[in-house]
């Protein structure tokens, strides 16, 4: 990141770049990220008010604030519904939901925020996802629910699933439950960092006008990436519970 | 870029607490709100097609009872009809009868009238024809 911390210029504020910046907070020891923690909990906050206010006083008939989130919810459901199939999908729908919610909401909050207006201490305020450490982290708990998903639906019978169709691809089928975190957390991080520097970039170089078809692009990735976050994460799960020698038909 | 400390586990906490928050807050009370419009929607639904079924029932009674008043008032047309041509023709029958009658008891009358205008004119006769003979004859006579 040499490379990019030589575009330093502080002739404009906004178009700063840091990378590899960190306002560290120290606990007990342990060094947190607290611009994701920041921000992540401005991206909660939000989610939070939006639904309370949405629920607050439910209508028969929806206006406002409720429709919204109606719709997001109807969006969401399709989603689940589509990758885990009438039966399965009522258990995971929250959990497929907070997902699309959190990535969604996190990506647009970078890009439409004026997040670096605030300054801190250290690094720059951004997007909660353009940090590895979250991305892993959603990534992860992917894999533990989708490992908790196949155990809890079939038990020891889970592991069945590394031998079928054939003990050939057994180590293919294990090297897969590593894949699959490693791929979802790295396309998410890529992406929103990449989106997140293009646009600094760009700002940097050309400060008006110029940026706004990178923005708008940026814009559109992050609701692409934040779909296929949650659809991928409900493929794996549909994957775990049903296995491979026992299809159903749907 | 790639340092990956304490912000990883405690983000994976954060996010599972804002999923049993959302859970609670967006996820429950939205579905509960569908659900309860759907089965609005389904009951109205139902007490629709009730309704319309009922209506459609109702319409066909009517339109039965006014084929039926129809054909009866149809019938009552035709009964009156027949009964005033059977009047018609009786007092048309009785009306002739009685100018028959009325005319056989003038032609009676007239046939006596004049069978006496002819009796009395025979009497004339006869007694012209008494004086006419006594005058002729008398005069021989005398």
């Amino acid at each position: 990141m040499k490379m990019l911390s030589l575009l330093h210029f502080d002739v404009l504020p906004l178009a700063k770049l840091e990378v590899g910046h960190h306002f560290y907070w120290h606990l007990g020891g342990l060094k947190l990220h607290g611009q994701v923690f920041l921000t992540s909990w401005v991206v909660i906050g939000l989610l939070l008010v939006a639904s309370l206010l949405a629920t607050r006083n439910p209508q028969r008939v929806p206006q406002g604030l409720q429709n919204l989130m109606e719709y997001v919810f109807e969006f969401i459901r399709d989603i689940a519904k589509a990758q885990l199939g009438e039966k399965e999908y009522r258990a995971w729908l929250p959990f497929v939901g907070t997902l699309f919610l959190f990535i969604f909401v996190s990506n647009w909050s970078g890009a439409l925020l004026p997040w670096r207006v605030i300054e801190i201490p250290g690094g720059e305020l951004a997007a909660p996802t353009g940090d590895i450490n979250t991305t892993v982290a959603l990534a992860l708990l992917t894999s533990l629910a989708y490992f908790y998903a196949g155990f809890k639906k079939r038990g020891l019978g889970y592991f069945a699933k590394y031998v079928e169709p054939t003990p050939i691809l057994l180590p293919i089928a294990i090297l897969e439950d590593f894949t699959k975190p490693l791929s979802l957390s790295f396309r998410l991080f890529g992406n929103i960092l990449a989106d997140e520097l293009v646009v600094a970039v760009l700002v940097l170089l050309v400060p008006l006008f110029i940026p706004l078809p990178v923005m708008m692009l940026g814009l559109f990735t992050s609701a692409i990436q934040a779909l296929v976050f949650a659809t991928l994460a409900a493929a794996y799960i549909h994957e775990a519970l049903e296995g491979h020698g026992e299809e159903e038909a749907h | 870029m790639f340092d990956f400390d304490a912000t990883l586990p405690l983000m994976a906490i954060q996010f599972v607490l804002l999923t049993f928050l959302l859970n609670a807050v967006l996820f429950k009370p939205i579905l509960k709100i569908i659900d309860e419009r759907d089965e609005y929607v389904r009951t109205n639904q139902a007490d629709a097609k009730a309704y319309l079924a009922e209506t459609e029932a109702l319409a066909k009674q009517y339109e039965q009872e006014l084929a039926d008043s129809r054909r009866q008032a149809q019938a009552m047309i035709a009964a009156a009809q027949a009964e005033a041509k059977e009047t018609v023709a009786k007092q048309i029958a009785d009306a002739q009868a009685q100018a028959q009658q009325q005319r056989e008891q003038s032609q009676k009358a007239l046939d006596e009238q004049k069978r006496d205008a002819f009796k009395s004119l025979e009497q004339q006769v006869d007694s012209l024809s008494q004086g006419i003979l006594d005058k002729l004859l008398g005069s021989q006579a005398a």
